[in-house]
């Protein structure tokens, strides 16, 4: 059992820095195991960070700020931070296809990155008046004459309580949804695009005195009979935030923090695996304090440091039982990373690597479109991500990338990374591995296959990577395979 | 299909055999046998209109009939700016029949003019007032009970076809192709391979375009990961194995359809691009691969198809009876889309082998918001093709003010005597697996749909699988 305190091992070391970031390259994991790190102390280290807006041009479209994120990505030395960015984006999944505005869309992600490791409570308070959600899910439509309840029915199914608990009981009623959509009336963009509270559009409740008083949860947040009265300490601008509070106080069925058992599960299934127990998600919630304090840090950080977040660092062939799909984008900024590989910005094509489509075109194709989640439900994780078609996905974008042979720094150069005086094929196959973090991951079949590839099927003994015909042939051929391989999909 | 796809992999020689051209394995006979036991020579296409398709204005009633119906609809849905109402003089060219609860006169909205020609011919089946009990609001709850045929919450992460797939069809079939990037819900389970590509022309395995005579050795070593991956104990690691090796196969037996119909079917693939629509883009492809098992492609048997549409969640700027309205658009997509795709089959030979269901994840609110409309229940689907039986099943919904609940929504009722009652999905699904599928009453049942507990009279808890569409 270990905690905090636990010195990392190399393979942890090598686990945290993927899983909390995007890889790193075998020396800097040598540099860091060498420094006797604690788990409690890399990720404080890693959780150190102070977040700055994208840079945005006066003329970027949405497609540029796409590419300024990636490339942002690319080189950052903050990586958690990213990683986070990318969890509250899908989290609070916003889509440009109906915002329109790549100007809300970028103040939307300096929110997500102002707030990434914050407290949650301001989070939500934010959220609800981001200029961008505040489109999106249609609060600037919602009147008190024609309410419209998709703010309201999404905060609490999505961003906060979840239709269900963990013990599989509702957590809200449609009645709670009508009431909350009224607190949410009233809010307009100025010119600016800045959110306002106009009064004169609020639902109060002496004009609408048939929909009773502001009361919500009566039946179901452990309020009692009584609910929640939002409006009762005056109507107006701030009955959002009441609402905020009233489901930060919310208990489920079991009795139990609704919000914090629920963000500690999804941050949980983000960083380490799908499914954890009811028993795992509260010991978490209860180490990181977060249902008092809701301080999005100190949760992260009691999970980096658990000893169910390693589980998944164990390979399958040696008793490995926990697995994660990685995100498309993880897969390509994490291998772009490992492998030095600098994509240009191309005129019309954007970032992208020689002789190959836009690395947004590649992500599409793996369904991923940052700034466009397919729909207020953000991606779908896990087996989700696993089609013919986005595999294909993965497997063009790793030809691209193996095939990248030119010169510069946006081709593929593996005689920089290795050496090219092995001979052997099985260490020829252990150093490309070790740059990928994968030597321990592949299985003894996996090795004979890919030492059958490199061989021949045994036809060749040795080979000669200083010949450019066998590396071009046979190395670029075997990085394919690994970048396309099982193993290098997991996390 | 006792055998396990990891079995019959290892015991094929498959992981052994480096044939680049035609892999063994999906011409073998045992495959072909298990499709004459369920669907035969036959095709069947789930349509999704993704966001909620507002089933008040898509099946219209034109007067009150012996109920209430056109005054009730009247009096949600505005005339004049922001105004979603569709009046009677807009509704002439598209009558449909009656409703069988009130006897009122039935119109399809204005831009349906495809489907309207396909419903004179007799070859669509109306089915109104579909849901299922206790109906979800939430876009993600809903859409996964209706994929799923089970109501929100009981769902076991299959889809009533994946089910179906599940009882007839092993690890090496590929019975089932979604024209889409993802493996859409409704056919969801593990014991078969169901591809997903949005153009099958992206069906092509990528090896490198240098070192040609390479690509064998590639091949064999890729195979062989991903095969270990499938024999692996946890089941993503073997979800991803098994998809990674029926993706192999199929890029050697699917890709060549792009370009067999463009040579072959010249004029209906320039009729699709003139048309310039996203679902008869979809459509086309589903058509190429219907195209290819006609022409008898190896190894191409995928007879279950899905393509989904989007932009259905009209909370805004709905429109009405102007052409450039949002909800028209939407519509005459569907239709024409539809009409033409007809058409195509029609002249490949297979009108008649092919059964759509187009169905949503839930209707909308009867009465209108500002100028759009908030997410609803029950709602219209179709069922088309040449076999089907045309016509209008099952009852409109309950529309009159005092019938709605709180939030303005109908209510969903199994009563016997109710001139309202709803049309289970359960009953749609079922009919259309025991006339169309070929699967058996009791095992539909046992296998893909299970009845509810509960008040009869709200609650599905008898079943009927002859609804007459299909017989």
């Amino acid at each position: 059992m270990g905690n905090a305190n636990s010195i990392l091992t190399e393979g942890e070391t090598r686990h945290l820095m993927r899983r909390a970031g995007f890889g790193a390259p075998p020396k800097e994991i040598a540099k860091l195991v060498k420094r006797g790190l604690t788990r409690g102390e890399l990720v404080d280290k890693l959780l150190k960070f102070k977040a700055k807006p994208l840079k945005v041009g006066k003329k970027d479209g949405i497609d540029e700020v796409y590419d300024r994120w990636l490339e942002l990505m690319l080189k950052t030395r903050t990586p958690l931070l990213e990683k986070l960015v990318l969890f509250w984006h899908d989290h609070f999944a916003t889509a440009n296809a109906k915002v329109q505005s790549t100007e809300l869309m970028a103040r939307q992600n300096a929110l997500l990155r102002a707030m990434a490791k914050g407290n949650l409570r301001q989070f939500l308070k934010s959220i609800n008046r981001d200029p961008a959600m505040l489109d999106f899910l249609d609060t600037l439509r919602n009147r008190p004459k024609t309410p419209n309840e998709n703010y309201a029915r999404e905060l609490m199914e999505l961003f906060t309580l979840g239709v269900v608990d963990e013990a599989g009981q509702p957590n809200y009623a449609q009645e709670d949804i009508v009431q909350i959509a009224r607190a949410f009336t009233g809010w307009r963009l100025d010119d600016d695009g800045n959110p306002v509270f106009r009064e004169d559009r609020h639902d109060y409740n002496a004009d609408y005195p048939e929909r009773g008083p502001k009361v919500i949860f009566t039946t179901y947040g452990g309020f009692g009979p009584g609910g929640v009265d939002f409006g009762a300490a005056g109507e107006g601008a701030a009955e959002i935030d009441r609402v905020i509070d009233a489901l930060l106080s919310h208990r489920d069925s079991e009795g139990q923090s609704t919000v914090g058992r629920r963000m500690t599960r999804r941050l949980f299934e983000y960083f380490a695996w799908d499914a954890p127990s009811t028993a795992l998600v509260d010991a978490l919630l209860t180490m990181s304090g977060f249902s008092s304090t809701w301080d999005i840090g100190a949760l992260v950080k009691t999970i980096l440091t658990h000893d169910a977040f390693y589980e998944t660092a164990a390979p399958l062939h040696a008793g490995g039982t926990k697995k994660s799909v990685k995100w498309p984008i993880d897969y390509v900024v994490g291998t772009l990373r490992l492998l030095k590989v600098v994509p240009k910005r191309r005129k019309y094509a954007g970032l992208a690597l020689e002789d190959s489509d836009s690395l947004r075109g590649h992500l599409d194709d793996m369904g991923q479109r940052l700034f466009d989640p397919p729909s207020v439900f953000g991606w779908d994780w896990e087996a989700a991500w696993i089609s013919s078609a986005t595999l294909l996905a993965r497997f063009r974008f790793m030809r691209d990338l193996a095939a990248a042979r030119g010169k510069g720094k946006q081709g593929f150069h593996p005689e920089k990374l290795m050496s090219m005086d092995l001979q052997s094929p099985a260490q020829i196959l252990d150093a490309a591995s070790a740059l990928l973090g994968l030597t321990d991951q592949l299985s003894p079949d996996e090795r004979t296959a890919l030492i059958d590839y490199l061989t021949d099927g045994g036809a060749v003994s040795a080979l000669n990577l200083n010949d450019l015909d066998t590396r071009g042939r046979k190395l670029h051929g075997l990085f394919a395979l690994l970048l396309q391989s099982p193993a290098h999909q997991l996390h | 299909m006792a055998i396990s796809r990891r079995s019959f992999l290892k015991g094929s020689g498959l992981a052994a055999a480096s044939s680049l051209v035609a892999p063994a394995l999906l011409g073998n006979p045992f495959v072909r046998t298990a499709f004459a036991d369920t669907i035969g020579d036959r095709y069947f296409l789930s349509i999704f209109l993704d966001g909620g398709n507002d089933g008040f204005n898509t099946v219209i009633p034109v007067n009150d009939g012996g109920a209430t119906l056109r005054a009730a609809y009247d009096a949600a849905r505005a005339t004049g700016t922001d105004g979603i109402n569709i009046g009677p003089a807009a509704l002439a060219a598209t009558l449909i029949g009656t409703d069988p609860g009130s006897g009122a006169q039935l119109a399809l909205h204005p831009a349906l003019t495809g489907l309207k020609q396909l419903y004179d011919l007799g070859k669509v089946a109306v089915i109104q007032g579909c849901g299922y009990p206790r109906p979800n609001l939430s876009h993600e709850e809903s859409r996964v009970a209706f994929q799923a045929g089970t109501p929100p919450g009981l769902g076991t992460g299959t889809g009533w076809l994946g089910r179906y797939l599940a009882a007839n069809y092993g690890g090496s079939d590929i019975p089932g192709v979604c024209l889409r990037s993802e493996v859409a819900g409704e056919f969801r389970q593990t014991a078969t391979s169901v591809l997903a590509a949005r153009r099958l022309r992206y069906l092509r395995f990528p090896y490198d375009g240098d070192y040609g005579d390479d690509v064998a050795r590639k091949r064999d070593a890729f195979n062989a990961l991903y095969q270990g991956a499938a024999a692996q104990a946890l089941p993503i690691a073997e979800y991803l194995g098994t998809s990674g090796v029926a993706t192999l196969l199929a890029t050697e037996s699917y890709a060549g359809l792009h370009d067999l119909y463009q040579a072959d079917r010249a004029a209906f693939d320039g009729a699709y691009d003139a048309l310039d629509q996203g679902l008869a883009y979809n459509l086309r492809e589903a058509a190429k691969v219907i195209h290819g098992i006609v022409s008898g492609v190896p190894n191409v048997h995928a007879r279950l198809m899905q393509c989904a549409t989007g932009g259905y969640d009209t909370h805004s700027d709905q429109g009405s009876t102007t052409p450039d309205g949002h909800h028209w658009q939407l519509l005459a997509e569907v239709g024409d889309s539809l009409k033409l795709f007809y058409d195509d089959c029609a002249d490949m030979g297979v009108a008649d082998k092919i059964v759509v269901i187009v169905w949503s994840e839930f209707g909308r609110r009867v009465p209108q918001n500002d100028n759009g409309t908030d997410h609803g229940t029950q709602y219209p689907m179709f069922v088309l093709g040449g076999a089907v039986q045309g016509g209008v099943y099952g009852n409109h919904p309950n529309i009159n003010e005092s019938a709605l609940s709180d939030d303005g929504n109908t209510s969903y009722s199994q009563g016997a005597a109710d001139p309202f009652r709803s049309t289970d999905m359960r009953d749609v699904y079922g009919t259309i697996l025991k006339h169309w599928l070929g699967m058996p009453h009791g095992t539909i049942l046992s296998n893909v749909l299970t009845l509810d507990g509960g008040d009869p009279a709200e609650r599905w808890t008898q079943e009927n699988f002859d609804l007459g569409f299909l017989v």
